[in-house]
Formats: structure tokens, C-alpha cells, sequence
């Protein structure tokens, strides 16, 4: 076979299984989302009823604001909270070295942890009769011993901000420490030589050289932070009430507990537009690494 | 500061950097050695903040038996996990084989597209899905489970096998070209070989992707092809979660996941970010 017929076929079936498993849906979806559909009845799906999903989520809904007031306020906090923080470590682990090389391939344990059970750990650990935290807490602050950390929404909420800064800080101070790698010592070394003090030489000469791999950062914990479904399905499952309900969790209970799934399709496309944004975004900054 | 000299304040700031990176271990860590010791503990322990127990190893054995039966979401999830990477890594190694060597038509527009599905919240996927399996008869089966997998992990499988072989020196196989050989011999005997490695990385990388999967399985399972993540849903009792077999049936989830990952651990960046940062 020629090679320019060969590597059509070679491509081929990656391209139809992409095709078929998640661009077929993307569409599909959007066609559901155009229909009344209750999955519980026969019927299904019942009638087309055009924009009246999307309309019916925007004006009628004020459960739908809520997750998505919920889901905006999470995506903000955790991006900035991981970010600097792991910023943070990254640079603390960087310089290399017997220990810190060691610490930087532990941190590749909380990674293997799926997020779901990242969530049981977390409401284990915040249970307010036995829970790990509550015994900390209780020390350092005795006034909020035994506290429901999870029945009150703003602690629930904070609760579940922390289990995903915990689940994400390991994955992306490893990261960080490669954006640091990439940067040449000699720029840095030139600075010092010149006589710049060590907060200098971050925000002068390290910081801008790594503002690719920041936004990288930025980027990606964006796009999950928005999709994020399993953590809070096993620690809070929304609540308490609608609390900690996001996006993902909205469409969930939307779509597989009151079967409306026309309804949750329109609600589950409304979260594919900003992603577009940000793929766009993150499609970018991979094209340009790999030309430079 | 300017007090101490040079050399006593630079080891005091390692002195701080040190103590810094032990506390930031402690927290990373001790959120999972907490369930790992608990899932050591008898029921009455759990419940108190005891570090001093007697260990036992009752909880592994209780949650194999009636009515858990955690050994068959083990099977599931071992099945469902190989049987993805066993479909998704050949295909995906021709089609980045054809990525990086060629010249295709609409290639960045491809793999953008890829790319892009990554991003797909798994939300607006399991919809259409679960309308056609429960048409197709393929709810609560290993094959939807496997195809819907598919989805997620084919994207990380084909940016993550390109960067490998971009990677390898397009040389030999112009010489092996030249020499006589066709353009599949060539892959057999010269690409794949020494692509070897990054493909058993990318394989256990799809692999944890795709034994971590919750939301599919969550929704498109009910009885028979439930997978180790959903099975955790099982520990709840009517006096609360059973938190001494949760910790356990977590220890059995996780623990593979760590061995696999630390095989990984060099390649785990490129390949979760697809490239963008090496």
C-alpha cells in the first residue's frame, strides 16, 4: 500500500471511535436538549419543543442559577487556591536533591486516588464525632469542636473546596517543577550575579518565563474544576439542601432522578460552551510548546 | 535580618524550606494513611481517634462475602479497565504513528478535535448514551462500560503515543525504507520496538483513567457490571457508613493504582497535559 493511502488508513480508526464515543454524543445531545423528554415514559423522546429547555432553565429555574452560581464560585476559588499554592511548593521542590526528589515522587500517590474516593476520604475525615480534622480543629480551637462540618452549607462547601485543592496540588506542583526545569539556570544565575535579591529574581526573570506553563495550569484545573461530579457526588452529593450542587450534579439529578432528560440535556449543553472557550485556549499554548 | 550573617540566614531559610515541604508531605499523606489505618481497624475502633489498636484483617475478608461480594466489582473493573487499553492502545498507536510521520489532510483541525474531547464534561456523553444502550439492551454490560470508556481514554492514548514517537529518529526507518522494506514492516520491526515503552506507559495511564471512572459506570451500571468505584456506595448501612469496609474496599482500589503509578511517574505529566508541558 502507498504511503498516501496508508496513513488514511492507519488514522482511520482512532478517528471513527473519537467520532463515535464523544463527538456523536456532543451532537446527539444537543439534538435531545430540543426535546420534551421524559425517559420514564414510553413515549420517549415526546415532543419538540425548540429553545423551551434553555428558556425554561434561565427564567423558571432558579435551582439552575444556583448550581451555576455554586459551580463559578468552586472553579474560582479552587483555581486560584491550587495554583498558588502549588506555585507554592513547586518552588520549594525544585532546587532537587536526594529529599526533595523523593517528596516530588510521593506526590505522584494522591494522583492514583480517584476523585470519588478522594470524597469518602474527606467525609470521613470531617465527620464531627469521629473525624480526623474535628480531633485537630478541636485542639487548636476548642469553640468549633465537633462541628457538622458537612451540614452547614458554607463549612460544606469550603469542605469540598479543600478535598479538590488536596486532590489537584500534587499533580500540578509536578507540573510547575517541569516549568521550572525548562527555565535556563543561566537567566537566573545572571540575575543573582547582578546583585538581585531572591523575591527579585522570581518576579523579574522566573515568573515571566513561566507564565506558558501558569496558564496551562489556569487552563486545565479550569476546564475539570467546571466538570467536577465525583467528588462531590461521594462527600456531599449537593447538599447540604443545594449547597454544594454543581453543574455536573444538576444535570445528574435532572437527567437520572426526575428523568427529564431533554431538560438536562440543555443544562448539560450550557457547560459545554465555556469549554470551548478554554480548549481553545488550552489548544494554543500545545501547538505553540511543540513549534517552540 | 541584616543582623545575622550570610551564612546562618541561608541556613535558616533551608532550615524554613525543609520544615515547609515536611508539613505540605504531612498533609498530602495523612489523609490516606487515615483510611489506610482504618481499614486495619475493628468496627468499635474506627469510631474512636485511637492510633494504638489491635490490626486485624477482618474488613479485607468481609468485604468479598454476602452481601458485598467486592469480588466481583474487582473482576469488573479489572475486565472493563484491560479490555479498554487492549482496543484503545493499537488504534491509537497507528493513528499517532500516521500523525507524527505524515502529513494528513486537516491534521491540526483533527487533532485539536482529539484534544478537544477530552474536555467534553462525561455529563453531556452518558445522555445519548444511556438512551442507546437502554435501546441496544447494553445497560448494566461490560461492552457499554468498555465503550464508553473508550471516549475518555482515547484522547490521553493518542497525544501521549504521538509524543513518544515523535520522539524516536526518523533515520532508521528512512534506511530501512530505502533497503527494501514496506512501510508496515518498517512499524513492526523498527517503530514498534522501540516505541515499546511508551506504549506499556500509555497503556497503564489509560488503565488508571479508566479504573478510576465513576460517572459512566455510576450511571450506565445497576447490578452486574458494577466496577469498584460505585461499589463503595455499598458500605452504607441504616446506622450510617461502615467506615472500617469503606476504608478496606478503598485500600483495594487504590493500592494497584499506586504501583502503577509510581512505574509511570516520569511520563505522568506529559501525558496528563497532553503534551503542553514536558
Amino acid at each position: 500500500m502507498r504511503d498516501a493511502t496508508l496513513k488514511y488508513v492507519l488514522v482511520a480508526p482512532a478517528v471513527v471511535i473519537v467520532m463515535a464515543t464523544a463527538v456523536w454524543p456532543l451532537f446527539e445531545s444537543f439534538r435531545l436538549s430540543l426535546y420534551a423528554g421524559r425517559l420514564s415514559r414510553p413515549d420517549f423522546p415526546q415532543a419538540f419543543i425548540g429553545m423551551e429547555n434553555y428558556t425554561w432553565a434561565f427564567l423558571e429555574e432558579p435551582a439552575f442559577w444556583n448550581s451555576v452560581w455554586v459551580t463559578v464560585w468552586f472553579t474560582v476559588v479552587t483555581v486560584v487556591l491550587t495554583t498558588v499554592l502549588a506555585l507554592s511548593f513547586a518552588l520549594l521542590l525544585a532546587p532537587g536533591g536526594k529529599f526533595r526528589s523523593g517528596v516530588q515522587s510521593l506526590l505522584i500517590l494522591p494522583f492514583a486516588m480517584s476523585p470519588a474516593l478522594i470524597g469518602v476520604s474527606f467525609r470521613f475525615m470531617f465527620n464531627p464525632e469521629f473525624g480526623l480534622f474535628d480531633a485537630v480543629f478541636g485542639v487548636l480551637m476548642p469553640g468549633v469542636a465537633a462541628v457538622s462540618w458537612l451540614s452547614d452549607p458554607t463549612l460544606a462547601f469550603w469542605v469540598v473546596v479543600m478535598a479538590d485543592v488536596w486532590g489537584w496540588i500534587p499533580f500540578l506542583t509536578l507540573v510547575l517543577i517541569g516549568g521550572l526545569a525548562s527555565i535556563p539556570r543561566e537567566t537566573i544565575e545572571a540575575a543573582q550575579v547582578d546583585g538581585a535579591a531572591g523575591w527579585r529574581v522570581f518576579k523579574d526573570v522566573t515568573l515571566p518565563q513561566l507564565v506558558p506553563v501558569l496558564a496551562v495550569v489556569v487552563i486545565l484545573k479550569a476546564i475539570f474544576s467546571l466538570k467536577t461530579f465525583d467528588l462531590v457526588f461521594m462527600l456531599t452529593n449537593g447538599g447540604p439542601g443545594t449547597a454544594t450542587q454543581t453543574l455536573s450534579h444538576y444535570v445528574y439529578f435532572n437527567g437520572f432522578k426526575y428523568s427529564n432528560l431533554g431538560y438536562s440535556s440543555a443544562v448539560a449543553w450550557l457547560m459545554v460552551i465555556p469549554m470551548i472557550f478554554l480548549t481553545y485556549a488550552y489548544a494554543r499554548f500545545v501547538f505553540d510548546t511543540r513549534k517552540s | 535580618m541584616s543582623m545575622l550573617t550570610g551564612r546562618t540566614r541561608k541556613r535558616f531559610f533551608q532550615c524554613l524550606q525543609i520544615t515547609l515541604i515536611l508539613i505540605f508531605m504531612a498533609i498530602m499523606l495523612v489523609p490516606i494513611a487515615w483510611i489506610g489505618l482504618a481499614a486495619f481497624k475493628q468496627h468499635v475502633d474506627v469510631y474512636q481517634l485511637k492510633l494504638l489498636f489491635t490490626p486485624t484483617l477482618e474488613n479485607f475478608r468481609t468485604v468479598f462475602e454476602a452481601p458485598y461480594f467486592l469480588g466481583e466489582k474487582l473482576k469488573n473493573s479489572t475486565i472493563v479497565a484491560s479490555v479498554t487499553v487492549l482496543f484503545a492502545i493499537p488504534v491509537a498507536t497507528c493513528a499517532a504513528y500516521a500523525f507524527s510521520r505524515f502529513r494528513l489532510r486537516g491534521q491540526s483541525a483533527l487533532l485539536v478535535m482529539i484534544l478537544a474531547t477530552q474536555f467534553v464534561p462525561a455529563v453531556v456523553i452518558v445522555l445519548p448514551f444511556f438512551v442507546m444502550f437502554r435501546d441496544l439492551g447494553l445497560l448494566d454490560t461490560l461492552t457499554g462500560l468498555v465503550l464508553v470508556n473508550l471516549a475518555i481514554v482515547m484522547p490521553f492514548a493518542i497525544w501521549m503515543i504521538k509524543g513518544f514517537i515523535d520522539g524516536i529518529p526518523v533515520e532508521t526507518e528512512e534506511a530501512a525504507l530505502v533497503d527494501g522494506s514496506s512501510r508496515l514492516q518498517v512499524i513492526r520491526n523498527i517503530v514498534l520496538p522501540m516505541a515499546a515503552p511508551g506504549l506499556v506507559t500509555a497503556g497503564i495511564f489509560c488503565f488508571i483513567i479508566a479504573w478510576n471512572e465513576f460517572l459512566f459506570a455510576l450511571i450506565l451500571t445497576s447490578k452486574k457490571a458494577v466496577t469498584l468505584p460505585i461499589g463503595l456506595a455499598l458500605f452504607k448501612a441504616e446506622e450510617g457508613d461502615l467506615w472500617n469496609l469503606l476504608a478496606a474496599a478503598g485500600i483495594i482500589i487504590m493500592v494497584p493504582m499506586f504501583v502503577l503509578a509510581l512505574i509511570i511517574r516520569k511520563h505522568f505529566v506529559q501525558g496528563m497535559t497532553m503534551g503542553a508541558v514536558r
